[in-house]
């Protein structure tokens, strides 16, 4: 076993909140208002594949305990298509890695620090999250814990001095046209759902895996709420503006101004978004390490740690030239290329490892 | 200005190999020849991108790969909203 360390089911609720919570409140008021409209409010509601993946995730747990879904592709598809399998999702973790890293980088470099280079932002942050990889899941665990009380707090602190200026009229008319358009909005988030995938690798250290149906479905009621509430906020505060900025919930942080006293509380918003996106980019980095180093059957997965982070630094450079190609990517390619390894990739494996060990037993 | 990023990058990765290096044990063979060819794409991947910053990258890839499907999600989602 190359990880020691345990940690609870409880925590892994936790993670998974600050692993797709923190760029979905970025980006997705205005990409969901593009398609939505006043209804941009529904589609979060509309969850489908985070449920899919958490089931898939404990049906992979059940089925083979003990292992993540990479290690299922080796067992399921035997040595040689399980090996490029692998490969090609490992590929994909290191390329989602470096969209985060790219999307905290822009956001930061962007919105706060116009005059600090990009490679100093991303690669600072790279840095620190190297080190918390280097200390093994439990550390990562215990992060999520420490931060998100910070993170509830901190974020409750952004949307109640707002409720008074809230028109609750922008949100009318409800379901105007009717479904579909709250459908097509919530297609661009599924991808983000999808995420619950990961689950899938922290279940083989949960010392309490059993409780992790719960846990992990709380923590996706969680994510559904909040980006509820951030959009409805979005929407009520901005109106048919929404659309007009690639971070709307900047905007809402910027507009709070309390007895003419309380102003740029937009710097909240950024202790929000650097906590979050620690532990997010600290997730998927961890899970890139320790996939690679089960793909190449090392004993210790510390090494590697430093030369992988100086990889995705340097990929987080190279998916995509500026940022509007970025957004339009995150919106078309990288989202169906998104549920087709986190949703679509683990549904067949599932499928197959069940058939396999149907006829095993047969057998 | 090329040649002095190229510099930066063999500082970084020498420190990078002096730190880790010595950590493992003289048996721990196959992680240093994992850890030799990660640090080797990525000198390698770094100095290509010094020389050419627009490199089509992993994005333009699935991009070629997803074309079709992103034209028929396009009008789909058109058609809806």
């Amino acid at each position: 076993m190359l990880e020691k360390g345990k940690i609870s089911a409880a925590q892994i609720g936790k993670m998974m909140y600050l692993a797709v919570t923190p760029t979905a409140i970025l980006s997705t008021p205005a990409i969901s208002f593009k398609f939505a409209g006043q209804d941009l409010w529904i589609s979060p509601l509309l969850a489908f594949s985070g449920v899919l993946v958490i089931l898939i995730a404990l049906g992979f747990h059940r089925l083979y305990p003990g292992l993540n879904y990479v290690q299922i592709s080796d067992r399921v598809l035997g040595p040689v298509i399980g090996k490029t399998v692998g490969l090609a999702l490992l590929f994909y973790y290191m390329y989602t890695t470096g969209i985060i890293i790219r999307e905290y980088g822009d956001f930061v470099a962007g919105a706060f620090l116009p005059q600090t280079p990009l490679l100093v932002v991303t690669g600072s942050m790279v840095f620190l999250c190297a080190l918390a990889v280097r200390g093994g899941v439990e550390i990562i665990a215990r992060f999520a814990d420490v931060f998100i009380p910070v993170f509830s707090l901190l974020f409750l602190l952004l949307t109640v001095p707002l409720l008074p200026e809230l028109k609750i009229t922008n949100m009318l008319p409800i379901m105007g046209e009717g479904i579909a358009p709250s459908l097509s909005g919530s297609f661009i988030l599924q991808a983000w759902y999808s995420e619950f995938v990961l689950v899938s690798f922290f279940l083989p250290f949960a010392h309490n895996a059993d409780q992790a149906k719960k846990t992990a479905g709380f923590s996706l009621l969680a994510v559904v709420l909040t980006l509820v509430a951030s959009n409805l906020l979005t929407l009520l505060l901005l109106g048919n503006v929404t659309g007009n900025y690639t971070y709307p919930f900047l905007i809402v942080a910027r507009y709070i101004n309390l007895a003419e006293f309380f102003n740029h509380l937009e710097s909240l918003f950024m202790v929000i978004w650097v906590v979050g996106a620690f532990v997010k980019i600290c997730i998927f980095f961890y899970v890139t390490v320790l996939g690679t180093a089960q793909w190449m059957q090392l004993s210790d997965y510390r090494p590697i740690v430093f030369p992988l982070g100086f990889l995705l630094i340097l990929m987080s450079i190279w998916v995509a030239p500026n940022l509007q190609y970025l957004s339009y990517a995150l919106s078309t390619t990288a989202n169906l290329s998104a549920l087709t390894a986190f949703l679509i990739i683990p549904a067949l494996l599932l499928l197959l490892g069940v058939i396999r060990k149907r006829m095993g037993s047969k057998a | 200005m090329k040649w002095a990023q190229v510099l930066g990058i063999v500082v970084l990765l020498l420190l990078m190999a002096l730190f880790d290096w010595p950590k493992m044990s003289r048996n721990m063979k196959r992680e240093k020849i994992a850890y030799a060819s990660l640090a080797g794409m990525g000198a390698v991947l770094a100095v290509l991108l010094v020389y050419d910053p627009e490199l089509p990258g992993p994005t333009q890839w699935l991009q070629v790969l997803y074309q079709p499907l992103v034209q028929i999600m396009e009008k789909l989602i058109v058609k809806g909203g």
